[in-house]
């Protein structure tokens, strides 16, 4: 499943990029996040706990970042899995300079497997959920820091 | 945690039974493994087969996505109470006659589901008829024999009364 | 055993239910119809370390006319719904569109307050309630609050309903005279869930829609209400020409996601040529004095 989408962030192209790589405000504004722990130098053993209606589950992953071009690009691949199944993601998120502002567009294509395909067809709107409240959790640290 | 359970009175096929179960158990479960009425098929488990349709006070529900304990004081009717090997429920007996089943496993869900949608509409349209059957799978794919045993079925009610 | 064990409470009052769900939420969870919970417990997709079941509130069954709405109680079946004769006329869109949810085995047990609190975006009830602006009435020990459709879903599976509140009413505005409804869906099967549905209303007066509203299942995150589209049918005089604009506005608005089911693509199209289909029929229903055929 492949799913994208843009946000605007109220602050140049180098504070976001600076935010998007500092493991603290990372931990702190991804939905449901309870442990980063860095195992190498572009890698992370994560624990998630995601609750979507009565489907609660507490993923156990690896996030590596595979390419970083600062300031305006990095890659990461996710691989996660809970009682309910496996989730892979390969995503992308750009930077686009605007100046006072900067433009992020980020893109996944996701694979689940296990009992969570029975609920795929909901996967790409709940990513995008959960993705909007990352990045208004970026702007409210972006303001605050200002 | 320790396994809840709870002691229910249920009504099968008119017959009165005291059961303690775990509360997690479905209807479905408890019709085949504690009063071994195992007419009643368990296919997917989630709503979508059909293959466990059951009465619940007179009207089709999905055996497999009720709780036993929700059954609590309320009356079952399975696939056992419409006839018998000697004397065919009507419906049933237009299933035989008209190649209905073939490897049999979806038809007791079916015969439920017909057995009231005739009391409700008695000289249903074709149309009609497959929309009632939309909520059982047949994975022999037999949908033309079912339909045309549900038109033969109407028939013979309609002509018998 | 399918289901992953819980603790099972089964209170006969309202109050009671609303302590269970204070103590233990959001561990919790609210039992009714469970025609979509019930799946997610066979699968233990959902471990829920209790369950409130709400079939013994005798206090939440009741289906009635009261001033402008039809309230609904939290304990009402959809079959119910679907067999009253006085929601054919008070709600006609709610009526036709009933139809439309999973089979009669499902609508036997499933009520309409389930279905809405559990706010699958592809679903019938959710699209209807963003159609006709329904309140949703939430109650929590503290008492009660109403919420409007349009702010009740909030994503997939996700509405604004707290995890100590329970839905213990819908309320449908009642159809205002001079208006028609109507209500279509292709899915892969009868009764499946809507690849898209379509709830339109129009208010007709000289042959020309001067009211729209137009509501979307199966195409977002959550039940679309697309107002451009129910502009583009105001604004043109005749009907012709606003069932083009209308369905160019559809094509537009909607952003579908693409699954194995249909891609985004297909999921438009539907969009497109059901605006069309729906707001016909609504149209020749108000004229008709908003009887359905």
């Amino acid at each position: 499943m492949k799913i994208e989408g843009t946000q605007t962030l109220h602050a140049p192209r180098d504070r976001v990029w600076a935010l998007l790589n500092d493991p603290h405000a990372l931990a702190s504004c991804t939905p449901g996040l309870q442990e980063l722990r860095p195992v190498g130098p572009e890698e992370f053993e994560a624990v998630l706990s995601i609750g979507i209606a009565a489907v609660r589950g507490t993923y156990k992953g690896r996030l590596r970042i595979t390419e970083r071009t600062p300031p305006e690009r990095y890659a990461v691949q996710v691989e996660g899995s809970s009682s309910a199944g496996f989730v892979r993601a390969q995503g992308v998120l750009e930077l686009e300079d605007h100046g006072p502002e900067t433009e992020v567009r980020w893109s996944g294509d996701v694979q689940v497997g296990g009992a969570l395909t029975i609920g795929s067809r909901m996967i790409p709107g709940i990513a995008r959920m959960l993705a909007s409240q990352f990045f208004q959790c970026l702007e409210r640290k972006l303001q605050e820091a200002s | 945690m320790r396994e809840p359970t709870r002691t229910v009175h249920l009504e099968v096929n008119g017959r009165p039974y005291t059961l303690t179960l775990p509360v997690r158990k479905t209807l479905a479960d408890v019709l085949r493994e504690d009063l071994h009425l195992t007419g009643t098929h368990v296919g997917c488990e989630q709503g979508v087969c059909g293959a466990c349709t059951v009465w619940l006070d007179g009207e089709p529900v999905r055996s497999c996505l009720l709780l036993a304990v929700q059954a609590d004081g309320h009356s079952v009717t399975t696939v056992e109470a419409l006839g018998t090997v000697e004397s065919l429920h009507p419906v049933q007996q237009a299933f035989w006659d008209n190649h209905g089943l073939q490897c049999g496993f979806c038809t007791p869900g079916i015969l439920m589901t017909v057995v009231a949608f005739l009391r409700e509409n008695p000289q249903p349209s074709r149309e009609e008829i497959r929309e009632a059957l939309a909520g059982h799978l047949c994975r022999c794919t037999g949908y033309h024999n079912i339909v045309r045993a549900v038109e033969d079925a109407a028939h013979r009610l309609v002509s018998r009364t | 055993m399918k289901p992953p064990v819980f603790q099972y409470h089964d209170p006969t009052s309202v109050e009671e239910a609303l302590e269970l769900l204070a103590d233990h939420a959001p561990e919790a969870k609210v039992l009714a119809g469970g025609q979509s919970l019930l799946p997610l417990l066979n699968l233990r997709l959902a471990r829920p370390s209790r369950l409130v079941d709400i079939n013994r509130l005798d206090a939440l069954d009741y289906l009635v006319e009261d001033g402008g709405w039809l309230r609904v109680g939290a304990r009402v079946r959809q079959r119910r719904v679907e067999r009253d004769a006085g929601v054919r006329r008070f709600v006609p869109l709610l009526a036709e569109a009933i139809r439309y949810v999973g089979h009669p085995q499902i609508r036997n047990r499933g009520t309409v307050c389930g279905s809405l609190a559990h706010a699958d975006p592809a679903a019938e009830l959710p699209a209807v309630a963003v159609a006709l602006g329904a309140l949703m009435v939430a109650r929590n020990r503290f008492g009660l609050r109403e919420i409007p459709a349009e702010e009740f879903f909030t994503g997939p599976l996700s509405s604004a309903l707290q995890p100590d509140e329970l839905l213990v009413e819908a309320r449908f505005p009642r159809s205002p005279t001079g208006w028609g409804w109507a209500f279509l869906e292709v899915s892969n099967r009868h009764g499946d869930y809507a690849l898209c549905a379509v709830a339109a209303g129009v208010r007709v007066e000289a042959d020309s829609v001067r009211e729209a509203r137009l509501a979307y299942a199966g195409v977002g995150p959550v039940p679309v209400r697309l107002r451009e589209a129910e502009l583009a049918l105001v604004q043109e005089e005749r009907l012709e020409e606003a069932l083009r604009a209308v369905a160019e506005e559809a094509r537009r608005g909607l952003h579908p996601e693409g699954d194995i089911h249909a891609s985004s693509a297909f999921r438009r199209h539907l969009a497109a040529v059901l605006t069309v289909r729906a707001a016909r029929l609504a149209w020749e229903r108000a004229r008709a004095g908003g009887h359905h055929a």
